[in-house]
């Protein structure tokens, strides 16, 4: 095998994953529908020829684990030596792909003179596959995965530079929007313009200086990984946590892992998760791996290649029939409820080895659906919403106001909603009181309430932490609970489920409740300065700083009442300063307790 | 006598042109910006040009000017108290934001802090629709409650954003004429006025710091028009605006978020004259400094124009920053300078984005910087001249330089000093190309076909080889390239931007609603244009953002001019469907599918003399005024290549790489297979042999 120069390898692992950069570029551009288009809800990424993943976009984690696996599993449909220059391999079987209906993989292979150099690959998340619902993701009442839509096992889509026709017209009968066909098309522009610039380098370098790259590349990732696996004592380490419900009046849930570290590898093993449900929200498991992979990425090395290498590290064990590991037809359409958990449980396991690296556990997003008539227009309409709430605190900072963790995405603005749909949201705000008290606190709670202008609608609710609040860590408290209340303040008032589906009339309102994120430390450990800053802010109430945080306030000039907070905090060393005032003077517990102060500052 | 001058303020240096408009001539200056009052290095270039000349301040037609100082005033968040006023129910849209993470898996990032904290936001009870109908009235007693607890808390700048402002702007207004009687001395931003368009979050962010910058801005604009007037200028200062197109002072204290991009986009302006060089085709303007580079695009001789950017970012990434929507030059900022640091990751060399800077710099500055960088390559590589940094102000340690080079990268990874100073200048050219190329891609153009202008202090140094990795056959390196933004200043016009937002479904019907909403524009744009004292020709742009009902963003589409009847129906549909084509590729879509127009744009320009420079003598033939060893990889070495004084060389001359030619402020490095011409202009014109 030929060896590599620095810099030669250094401009191409630049230039392969400013590929994938690329590729995503020619794919929103290129796309039809808005998710792909101004969503970017897509992944990109270069594979070597034996099918590793080389390089990726810095995309979505959920295509990020998965796409690895899925390519593979393709691959065994399509051995290397039935392929050709400009075919395409499909494929959006959830147990192979990335664990629901809508997001549809192509492959292509790419060769140079004959000489196979790699594959380019994307993800897209498609709107629609038919099923049950509009955008293919109805959760309740979904008992397995045929009422969701059309599904392609690994299936040759462009042979040798030409659409398959019969493809494109099985495809195109079984969706809503014809945009899908559109997208489709774009995916493979994408793949062709990665196969290019994969061809480019293969000819300023050669084919067997780009294959030795490849191959280093993969290499000096897994060393990468593993030295900072190494840095942490091998052990095991676990970790539970629930999830609410899969609907009204069901149980709830568990995952536990157990996370084991040795000789420079993770092993992640979900024995003792709860059993797959039937409702629209069981994780397969190669999106049970691309969140396990995400924790650990996000505690171990942030900045770690996106590649088999890094892969290579962390393997995982999940029960068959589990939640995380469903049973083929288990329905799935709604699985990214369960990305945050599977996050939570994998950081709590790592917060008892590596604390300074974890965060404490963050808000449960809401991802409710409206549908109706929209008396504006006489036409039915689907309102998409995402409420999010805050960050975990981390090992020596607050946690971050409202930020979507552990995915991606940006709210929808409130102007552009209610130009859209007969909608107006009356409240979008912080919910006081609702982060996780500690020396560190969480993110605060985030509270909507969306007023319906229209007749005899639907809503399907999304959402968790109704029942389990976050957690906290290292006597952090977790955050307040998250609710679903329809029309607050009036006689009508009534908490509904996290997952459930309801019809509702003209005038009704939801108000959202996010859960708070959780804190790190004891709150009487925190800066009483940042308490008054919060309440000055209005993130904490007076009430609940003397309550949770031990401080107090003067409320005549707010300030901290220095005194009344050392009862509160240290009631036995102000008694003994109080007995002792004459000898000790100022008290020892007040020093401390500015020592603090000036630290974090 | 006519002259004109343009000032442009820089991190490092102020950049001063002077134009004869009758003679054609132009004088440059150069002073060192003063960072604590830069309207003293302002005037101190004005002074120096003035002396040296046959020119007085009172022969001046007119004073141009770039500044930093709305960028500086939030980036370093020493702008006064600024507190916001919004609708009841909303006071955490602007800590709130868009939610979006800017690292996908680092847990240690913050969220960009807003120049309003939480406890600085008041509520008003009062509620327009989305059509601008009101639900609930505007409660006039809370109004005047939360101006008097503003004034209470120290507040000086207020700004006021309630929810569809745009389609009905009622309560904003009435709520100035509230604070003004409360509390007079208070300076109040608009919504409405500020940034009319819908996406409550980033039309808030813009007005807030259009209210944040004001008090700096228009202390700053007062001083430098009071040292004007003491050196007996009587005419008009105009300042450069991000859309390149320049405002009067009274405008920019008015709307001082109009001026964030000041400088780059004169710099802009300025690659664009080039179009015509390479006749009317599409220009890649790039500009290396010390800590990033800048890219712009430059489509039929106008910069790409964008309608939302972000300030404050962290790494250059996206998300990271506060928005800002308002139309400016559209630059792709990268992490690589020529203060770039060089290291050794994963037995790889890694370039940027951590920066020297210019303090302590790179080593050879001999200031202390301890970490290689990418001019200490360029040093050892013999692209740079020791002897002659700065016009020879500056004299650079090589020595030093090869030391670090040795210690930091070489040494580590088994190479030769120059092997390892070539990795250096490779790895971040190759990052540099990789941008451009996504850049382009994104804007569905092929850089093949770009005409590549580097400028900068490190641009020359890079431009060759970054022109070959795109396959670009054709370089220019502009006369007056350390001054490009000044000599941008004297060639841009007034302009004032106006946008409503108002969905429109594009349809005969609606014709008549569009002729009015810009016939409202129009007025509005020349009532502007008059205040100012600006008279003569006003040419009007009209252009539209615009989207397939139904889908959630819009593109930009330039309108053919107004009034529209009957026939222009199909007019307005086909620039939509041009444009379309050209930002999402070509391929069919339903042509009879509805257009919804959602914001609707109207640009007034008055003309400007623009600047004709002044020929260049004919050459008598390149002469080298010496000769240095310089690093050709083609020949796998160093090799002993010409270098040329670009002063001394004329229109006509011919220089063929590898070759060296030195100016005051950079190098151009000629690379084999390119021959140089110099033409009428002074320009450098490189051609790329296959």
């Amino acid at each position: 095998m030929r060896t590599v120069d620095p810099v030669s390898l250094t401009v191409i692992w630049g230039g392969l994953i400013s590929t994938c950069a690329e590729m995503g570029v020619a794919l929103s551009r290129t796309a039809y529908s808005m998710a792909v288009r101004e969503g970017l809800d897509f992944s990109t990424g270069v594979f070597d020829p034996r099918g590793n993943m080389v390089a990726q976009g810095d995309d979505s984690p959920g295509h990020l684990g998965s796409m690895a696996f899925a390519v593979n599993r393709m691959l065994e449909e399509y051995p290397r030596e039935t392929l050709h220059p400009g075919d395409a391999i499909l494929c959006n079987d959830p147990a192979i792909g990335s664990g629901h209906l809508p997001d549809v993989y192509m492959v292509t292979p790419v060769f140079l003179d004959g000489a196979l150099l790699g594959f380019s690959v994307c993800i897209a998340h498609h709107i629609d596959v038919g099923g049950a619902g509009s955008g293919s993701q109805v959760i309740e009442g979904v008992i397995d995965r045929y009422q969701e839509g059309i599904c392609f096992p690994p299936t040759l889509c462009y042979s040798k530079g030409k659409p398959v026709p019969e493809i494109f017209r099985i495809f195109g009968a079984n969706v809503r929007v014809p945009e899908v066909l559109g997208d489709l098309r774009a995916q493979y522009n994408a793949n062709t313009a990665g196969a290019v610039q994969i061809q480019d380098l293969a000819r300023r370098y050669g084919v067997e200086v780009l294959h030795a790259a490849m191959q280093e590349i993969l290499d000096r990732s897994e060393r990468e990984m593993r030295a900072e696996i190494r840095r942490l004592p091998e052990g095991v380490y676990e970790f539970e946590d629930w999830i609410d419900d899969s609907g009204p009046n069901t149980p709830p849930i568990r995952l536990k892992v157990a996370v084991t570290l040795r000789d420079g590898g993770i092993e992640m093993d979900w024995e003792g998760t709860g059993a797959a449900v039937e409702a629209a929200m069981n994780s397969y498991w190669n999106y049970t791996y691309a969140y396990c992979l995400a924790g650990m990425k996000s505690v171990l090395l942030s900045s770690a290649p996106q590649n088999a290498g890094v892969i290579r590290t962390l393997k995982i064990k999940v029960p068959l029939g589990s939640i995380l590991n469903p049973r083929h037809p288990a329905p799935c359409g709604g699985r990214n409820v369960l990305n945050h958990r599977i996050y939570d449980v994998a950081l709590g396991a790592m917060s008892k080895v590596a604390p300074e690296r974890v965060i404490a556990a963050s808000a449960h997003f809401f991802n409710p659906l409206m549908g109706g008539t929209n008396p504006r227009t006489g036409r039915s309409f689907v309102c998409w919403e995402v409420i999010v709430g805050g960050v975990g605190a981390r090992y020596t900072k607050d946690g971050i106001e409202t930020m979507t963790t552990p995915y991606n995405n940006t709210n929808v603005p409130i102007e552009v909603q209610e130009h859209n749909n007969p909608v107006t949201i009356e409240y979008f705000g912080f919910i006081t009181d609702s982060a996780g008290a500690g020396k560190y606190r969480g993110g605060s709670g985030m509270r909507k309430d969306l007023r319906m202008l229209a007749d005899n609608w639907n809503f399907y609710n999304l959402g968790d932490r109704a029942v389990t609040p976050p957690y906290g860590l290292f006597e952090g408290r977790p955050g307040a609970l998250s609710a679903t209340v329809l029309n607050p303040d009036l006689p009508t008032e009534r908490v509904v489920n996290s997952k459930g589906k309801y019809r509702l009339g003209y005038g009704d309102v939801i108000s959202w409740r996010t859960s708070g994120a959780g804190g790190i430390g004891h709150p009487f450990e925190r800066d009483p300065a940042a308490v008054l800053k919060d309440i000055r802010e209005g993130f904490v109430s007076r009430e609940a700083a003397l309550e949770h945080y031990g401080v107090a306030i003067d409320p005549e000039r707010m300030t901290i009442d220095e005194d009344a907070t050392l009862r509160r905090r240290r009631p036995a060393a102000a008694a003994a300063a109080s007995t002792s005032r004459s000898f000790i003077s100022p008290s020892p517990a007040r020093s401390t307790c500015r020592r603090n102060s000036n630290r974090e500052r | 006598m006519a002259f004109r001058i343009g000032i442009d303020v820089g991190g490092t240096f102020t950049d001063c042109a002077l134009y004869d408009d009758d003679g054609g001539r132009l004088t440059i200056a150069k002073v060192l910006t003063t960072t604590q009052d830069p309207s003293i290095g302002v005037l101190t270039g004005l002074d120096a040009l003035l002396r040296g000349d046959v020119a007085s301040a009172a022969d001046l037609s007119a004073a141009i000017h770039a500044t930093t100082i709305a960028t500086n005033t939030v980036i370093q968040r020493c702008g006064p108290t600024t507190a916001l006023l919004t609708t009841k129910g909303f006071r955490d849209v602007l800590v709130i934001g868009r939610q979006k993470r800017w690292e996908l898996y680092d847990n240690s990032i913050d969220k960009p802090q807003h120049v309003v904290p939480r406890n600085l936001i008041w509520e008003a009870p009062e509620r327009v629709l989305y059509d601008g109908s009101i639900r609930d009235p505007l409660d006039e007693a809370a109004v005047r409650r939360a101006f008097e607890e503003m004034k209470a808390a120290g507040v000086r700048a207020v700004a006021i954003c309630f929810l569809h402002s745009y389609a009905n702007p009622g309560h904003e207004k009435r709520a100035a004429e509230l604070a003004a009687e409360v509390a007079s001395e208070l300076v109040v931003s608009l919504s409405s006025e500020v940034s009319p368009t819908y996406r409550e979050y980033e039309r808030t962010s813009t007005t807030v710091l259009n209210a944040y910058v004001t008090p700096t801005v228009a202390a700053y604009v007062q001083k430098l028009e009071e040292g004007l007037r003491e050196r007996d200028f009587s005419r008009r200062l105009f300042i450069m605006q991000s859309n390149g197109g320049i405002a009067t002072t009274d405008v920019v204290q008015k709307f001082p978020i109009r001026i964030l991009e000041s400088g780059p986009a004169a710099g802009a302006l300025t690659v664009s004259r080039f179009a015509s060089v390479v006749g009317g085709g599409d220009l890649l303007s790039f500009d290396m400094g010390g800590t990033t580079a800048k890219l712009c695009l430059i489509e039929k001789g106008r910069p790409a124009l964008t309608g939302q950017f972000e300030i404050d970012l962290v790494n250059m990434k996206k998300n990271s920053g506060l928005p800002v929507s308002i139309p400016a030059v559209d630059l792709v900022e990268i992490g690589s300078g020529g203060g770039s640091i060089a290291r050794v990751e994963l037995g790889m060399i890694r370039v940027g984005p951590q920066s020297a800077g210019s303090d302590p710099g790179p080593i050879c500055y001999g200031r202390g910087g301890k970490r290689p960088t990418v001019t200490d390559a360029d040093l050892v590589l013999g692209f740079l001249n020791p002897q002659n940094f700065l016009g020879g102000k500056m004299r650079l340690d090589a020595e030093a330089a090869r030391r670090g080079i040795e210690e930091h990268v070489a040494r580590r990874l088994g190479l030769s000093v120059e092997a390892a100073a070539w990795g250096i200048h490779e790895i971040v050219t190759t990052q540099m190309a990789q941008a451009a190329r996504v850049v382009s891609v994104g804007k569905g153009k092929d850089p093949r076909n770009f005409a590549f202008v580097p400028f900068g202090g490190a641009g020359p140094v890079h431009g060759m080889r970054l022109a070959a990795m795109l396959n670009c056959r054709r370089v220019i390196f502009p006369q007056g390239a350390g001054v490009m933004s000044a000599i941008g200043l004297l060639m841009a016009e007034p302009a004032f931007d106006l946008v409503q937002t108002r969905v429109i479904r594009l349809d005969a019907d609606s014709l008549p609603t569009i002729n009015a909403l810009y016939g409202e524009l129009e007025a509005r744009g020349r009532r502007q244009l008059a205040a100012s004292g600006i008279d003569g020709d006003v040419q009007l742009r009209q252009s539209c953002d615009m989207r397939f009902a139904g889908q959630g963003y819009e593109i930009a589409v330039a309108l053919p001019p107004g009034p529209y009847s009957g026939d222009d129906l199909e007019k307005l549909r086909e620039a939509f469907f041009a444009t379309y084509t050209a930002t999402y590729g070509d391929r069919a879509f339903d042509r009879t599918a509805a257009i919804d127009g959602v914001h609707w744009r109207l640009t007034t320009v008055a003309a400007t003399p623009g600047i004709r420079l002044e020929q260049t003598p004919p050459g008598r033939g390149a002469v080298p005024s010496g000769r240095r060893s310089i690093y050709v990889p083609e020949r796998a070495g160093f090799v002993e290549s010409p270098v040329y004084d670009r002063y001394n060389l004329g229109s006509g001359d011919v220089v063929e790489g590898p070759a060296v030619i030195e100016e005051r402020e950079s190098t151009v490095v000629l690379i084999p297979n390119s021959r140089a011409t110099v033409d009428a202009l002074g320009n450098i014109v490189v051609d790329i042999h296959a």
